[in-house]
């Protein structure tokens, strides 16, 4: 079951490269960066920085490097480092959205938060964008909710 | 591979990551997460996770930066440098 845009809901967050598209408070919408970690109702998003750039210990969660965005009620478009190579963008709204009642958009509507200038951002890269609401859970138990868990 | 030991190896590369970057806070974040998803689907992490990552503070053990390794009679001595902690392992001859 590798990363797709599918089990993105129930696989590992922490590490992904991420855009706020849209949040409820202003300053957190074109949030763009890594992953750095996850609670149950926010992402903590190291904003700005590539994954090269070091920065001290949880320090830098208060400075303004490191945003921790809520989930509830904002939209999360991940960047899938795609195994396939796929010449052109692959585009695709998560499908277990679907389940949640409210329906994610396709990248198009959502106007991409990413930078356009990125040269080569479609080469071997998916865009998924997901509803926060599906990924209200603590991290440790996104996991289970259905499928592979041998607990039932 | 499932999704539960996927994202545990994940996180492995990922505390181990942190750590080389110094971060040791988030890297035992990101081992205490691992342990947790282990525990929940009853996945036992891999041995090279398990020993080097600290019992005790669950801090991220490189050798060199985080950990000092020493070979004992009978036993590999992992010592954690963040919190001090020792673990010996046993080997045969």
């Amino acid at each position: 079951m590798a990363l797709t845009p599918e089990t993105l809901t129930r696989h590992e967050l922490n590490g992904l490269r991420v855009a706020v598209a849209d949040a409820p408070n202003p300053d957190l919408v074109g949030v763009a960066g890594r992953v750095v970690g996850e609670t149950m109702r926010t992402l903590r998003v190291a904003a700005g920085g590539d994954s090269a750039s070091g920065d001290g210990p949880d320090a830098s969660e208060t400075e303004s490097r490191v945003k921790q965005v809520p989930k509830r009620d904002s939209t999360f478009e991940f960047e899938l480092p795609s195994k396939g190579d796929a010449p052109e963008c692959t585009d695709e709204a998560a499908d277990a959205a679907k389940a949640s009642g409210t329906a994610s958009k396709r990248r198009s509507e959502t106007a991409g938060r990413f930078e356009a200038g990125q040269s080569g951002r479609c080469q071997g890269v998916a865009y998924v964008t997901v509803d926060g609401a599906r990924l209200l859970s603590r991290p440790a138990l996104r996991t289970e909710k259905t499928g592979d868990s041998l607990w039932r | 591979m499932g999704i539960p030991a996927e994202r545990i190896d994940r996180l492995q590369d990922l505390a181990r990551e942190a750590t080389a970057e110094g971060d040791i806070d988030r890297a035992r974040e990101y081992v205490r997460l691992a342990r947790r998803i282990g525990e929940r689907h009853r996945i036992s992490l891999q041995r090279r996770f398990r020993r080097f990552s600290c019992d005790d503070c669950d801090a991220y053990l490189r050798p060199g930066a985080t950990a000092r390794v020493r070979l004992r009679s009978g036993h590999v001595a992992i010592r954690c440098l963040a919190c001090g902690a020792t673990a010996r392992y046993p080997y045969e001859g």
